[in-house]
């Protein structure tokens, strides 16, 4: 009796013991605030823990990186296919042990291509947690290319690139890069079916090997999710870079921000698209938000010079004018971008044309300044109930508390040296809003839609425009 | 054993998070009759406003089809205080979201906004619902609005004539048989004063959920109701409203359409599928997703990759409360790939309804699932589109649990027999449309 007594007492200090050790091990994360765990593998893989606890299952992101200045219709041709080869889940027959992991793992995955990175960004259940190491290992070593998939994948390429995806967003940032950097190697069109027909499977081996290598890459997790956990798993599992270096990317050189249009003509009853990309600072840079201040003083709604003109002048039927951001190593660009009738295009870009130009005559107001900030720090608020939203601006925030500090908050703090001057000197030195009386207009304009109907629609800027299609 | 009682442990805790985040929705009631529901979340800087009508386009007279869904467009017009679109104008200064939509069961209109902005949220949603600008000229605006817009698709869209043909087919004798805008060359001719009259009824405030959710103080967004919300007056109360699950058609329809010209010839499929407050909905939803979800999608698999035929598919599902409808459309310009997908789809409805899916299969499926209805949890607007939805079918608050209980139980002898039951031919309406 006695005995049973001192067993079960023993064995209630050893539950508590237990409860209070898993307790402490979970207690700081149960604070239902975010933290961040930064470390590189021994393999050179960088890997960012975003750790929030209120996030019930776990978001993922793998950018794999690629040298944009470097390529060419050749390389550009790899990169999609090999892409395509990998993740596109029509191609899946006979199937690969890449695309049954992603389909074990919750198949909630997609991919984009930029020109600079391969993003691979998934959601899945924290169950999960473990096999998704394998499954990053099962990225980098993929060798599961197969001919008859191969053949296809060229085949039915471009049915396969409309699908799913917003291409004509990815095809503008593209050309726009490229117009950008000095590396505009397209004549008439974005991508040749013999391109595509000239790639051997060998190419896109080489590609990988290359390119999709954990030195070559940065994984962003978050969710509930034990750093050290895995931290471990991710040693264990991931394999080693290969001994072939790393490519040296081609040195950064001078912008190219002079003024382009670029038409690409698609068949499609759908109104035209337009693409405004103008040149910002990188998004570690001071200059980064004052830009996006002015940005908005400009092309935001409903408190925007061009929406504000549109409806003074009546020209148009008010446009409103969507903006987003795509992030590259050196720069930041802009974009723009609206739907908008045949008829309305010419009108559309000679008043963004003007409304930049006095910006060297009427600087951005203080009202102005105000409303855009207010904006600026609503929309982020706003956006970040998002799980997804701009991983890498919240990890920026981490920065300068040191890691594994609680974030901060998106608020005013965030922007005490955005004065309004600051705002005016830099849209004054990275739009060129003084310079705007010079020769040298700034901006790449890129639109999509019937080429036809756009150049007849394009008078004043018609000998401006180059003309493309999409193969 | 210890070892085993430490694993519980281990394996609650991880839990906590979920089930406090779903504990946490709570009621009161105004004395004027207005509900409201709060689902706070600490890890947002946001908040979404939701005004939850438990009225839609099943409730208008029958004469007067497609009032409900003029108001989607006039609770956008401004009332004494407001100007029109200042809904939009204000919460898009502060970065924020406006939103709203009518639908058959329910209309939902709401604002994403900063958190420590809710107050102008629940001011611009209680002057919405004190008074509307219901002007001979702003509805007259609207009514042609809807007219030259819905005219234009039907005219050049076949797709869009297709699906509602095939819709109101399925829905036969149901509420949902009529299109939301009702019939479409009535809307000119509906009655302004007719309008006006119906209007009380829409914004009758016991049949109003507001729903809140993402950070805020709770004393403070109290004092904010209280401010906002006491004045307006209580609406009548009307009996509950008791949605009826309906059964499978009993018998299938066939339909060919020959237009001349016509460049892709097309095979549209409507599937009459569980009522939202069936217990079978949730199978269906899975070889909903199964079928025709893009991340899944074994429709596009055996129809493009198996059987190369080159098809175009596109799907789409109406979450309604009293029954569903699930349209798949095939289109492809040779007649014959249409034949041979019409084909290979139904022995692959024959295949689902008479053997299991694999268990490999069936935890994919149930994964996708789960991280969607998790997705949907997270994002303040739809988690009041959820809570209120719910709350409308059951009375009940805290559906989260139980949805995801149930969801991780789903086995594919549960899919099998939703299989059996509403992939038949005889619970199928196909429309062909074919080229001269």
């Amino acid at each position: 009796m006695s005995m049973a007594i001192k067993e079960s007492a023993l064995y209630r200090g050893r539950r508590l013991l237990g409860a209070a050790l898993v307790f402490l091990a979970f207690a700081p994360s149960l604070s239902g605030e975010t933290r961040l765990f930064s470390f590189t593998t021994s393999k050179g893989l960088p890997v960012k823990v975003l750790q929030d606890n209120e996030m019930p299952f776990i978001h993922a992101e793998l950018q794999v990186y690629l040298d944009g200045r470097a390529q060419n219709a050749n390389s550009l041709a790899i990169t999609q296919l090999a892409v395509m080869n990998m993740f596109e889940r029509s191609l899946n027959s006979p199937s690969s042990n890449l695309a049954d992991m992603l389909l074990r793992q919750g198949n909630d995955y997609q991919v984009e291509l930029g020109p600079e990175s391969v993003k691979i960004s998934m959601n899945f259940l924290p169950d999960r947690l473990g096999p998704f190491s394998k499954l990053l290992n099962e990225i980098f070593t993929y060798k599961s290319f197969h001919l008859k998939k191969f053949n296809e994948s060229k085949e039915r390429f471009w049915s396969l690139f409309l699908k799913n995806r917003d291409w004509r967003k990815e095809i503008a940032v593209l050309l726009a890069y490229q117009q950008l950097i000095g590396n505009f190697y397209f004549s008439q069109s974005f991508l040749l079916q013999e391109t595509l027909n000239k790639i051997n499977l060998a190419q896109l081996r080489s590609f990988l090997l290359r390119t999709f290598r954990p030195d070559n890459a940065q994984l962003i997790l978050k969710g509930r999710i034990n750093p050290y956990f895995i931290l471990g798993m991710i040693e264990k599992d991931l394999p080693q870079p290969p001994s072939l270096p790393l490519q040296a990317r081609k040195p950064e050189a001078a912008l190219n921000t002079g003024r382009r249009i670029v038409v690409l003509n698609v068949d499609s009853p759908d109104l035209p698209s337009v693409y405004w990309f103008d040149v910002a600072p990188a998004a570690d840079s001071a200059a980064f938000i004052p830009y996006a201040i002015g940005n908005f003083a400009l092309f935001g709604f409903p408190g925007g010079r061009i929406y504000q003109s549109e409806k003074n002048q009546a020209l148009m039927g008010g446009y409103k004018v969507n903006t987003d951001v795509v992030f590259f190593k050196d720069f930041t660009l802009f974009c723009n971008y609206l739907r908008l009738n045949y008829g309305d295009l010419e009108n559309f870009l000679l008043l963004v044309d003007q409304e930049r130009r006095k910006f060297s005559v009427r600087p951005v107001e203080r009202k102005e300044y105000l409303d855009a900030l207010n904006y600026y720090i609503g929309h982020a608020q706003v956006e970040s109930s998002r799980f997804d939203y701009d991983l890498r601006g919240e990890i920026s925030r981490f920065q300068g508390q040191g890691a594994s500090l609680l974030a901060s908050r998106i608020g005013p703090e965030l922007f005490q040296d955005v004065s309004l001057s600051r705002v005016v000197q830099t849209m004054d030195e990275q739009m060129g809003a003084k310079s705007r009386t010079g020769p040298k207009e700034k901006g790449i304009v890129v639109l999509i839609g019937s080429a036809d109907a756009i150049v007849k629609n394009l008078k004043l800027l018609k000998t401006e425009a180059l003309e493309m299609s999409l193969d | 054993m210890i070892k085993a009682r430490l694993l519980c442990w281990l394996l609650l805790v991880p839990l906590i998070p979920l089930s406090a985040q779903s504990l946490t929705v709570s009621s009161f009631d105004l004395p004027n009759g207005l509900k409201v529901i709060l689902a706070p979340s600490g890890n947002s800087q946001a908040a979404a406003v939701c005004v939850y009508h438990m009225h839609g386009a099943r409730s208008d007279p029958a004469d007067g089809r497609g009032i409900a869904y003029l108001y989607q467009y006039l609770m956008f017009d401004g009332n004494e205080n407001l100007e029109p679109y200042d809904h939009v104008l204000f919460i898009g200064k502060m970065g924020g979201v406006v939103s709203g939509r009518v639908s058959y069961d329910n209309s939902v209109f709401y604002e994403m906004l900063p958190a420590q902005e809710i107050n102008v949220a629940l001011w611009l949603e209680s002057e919405r619902l004190k008074s509307l600008r219901l002007r001979d000229a702003n509805i007259d605006f609207h009514k042609n609005q809807i007219f030259n817009r819905i005219s234009r698709l039907w005219e050049a869209n076949l797709g869009f004539k297709a699906q509602t043909w095939v819709s109101s087919k399925v829905f036969e004798g149901l509420p949902y048989e009529f299109p939301l805008y009702g019939d479409l060359n009535r809307i000119p001719s509906l009655g302004n004063e007719r309008i006006r009259e119906n209007y009380p009824n829409f914004q009758n405030l016991a049949n109003i959920l507001l729903i809140i959710a993402g950070k805020f103080d709770i004393s403070e967004l109290r004092n904010g109701i209280n401010k906002f919300f006491q004045d307006i007056p209580p609406g009548r109360r009307s009996a509950s409203p008791v949605f009826n699950a309906q059964n499978q058609r009993k018998s299938p329809v066939l339909k060919n359409w020959v237009v001349p010209g016509l460049k892709k010839s097309m095979a549209v499929f409507g599937i009459k599928a569980p009522a939202k407050i069936s217990y079978n909905y949730m199978y269906f939803d899975f070889l909903r997703y199964y079928l025709t979800d893009a991340r899944i999608s074994r429709l596009n698999h055996i129809l493009n990759t198996v059987n190369k035929l080159d098809v175009e598919i596109e799907s789409s599902f109406t979450d309604y409360m009293e029954a569903n409808c699930l349209i798949i459309q095939i289109s492809h310009p040779k007649r014959i790939n249409l034949e041979k997908a019409r084909f290979v789809l139904a022995s692959e409805f024959q295949a689902l309804a008479s053997k299991p899916l694999g268990n490999s299969e069936v935890r994919a499926v149930r994964s996708l699932m789960e991280i969607d209805l998790l997705k949907g949890m997270l994002s303040p607007e739809e988690r009041c589109q959820r809570i209120g939805e719910y709350f409308h079918m059951f009375g009940e608050l805290n559906f989260f649990d139980v949805q995801l209980r149930r969801l991780r139980r789903i086995t594919s002898y549960d899919v099998q027999e939703s299989a059996k039951k509403y992939l038949l031919k005889e619970n199928q309406v196909v429309l062909n449309v074919y080229g001269n």
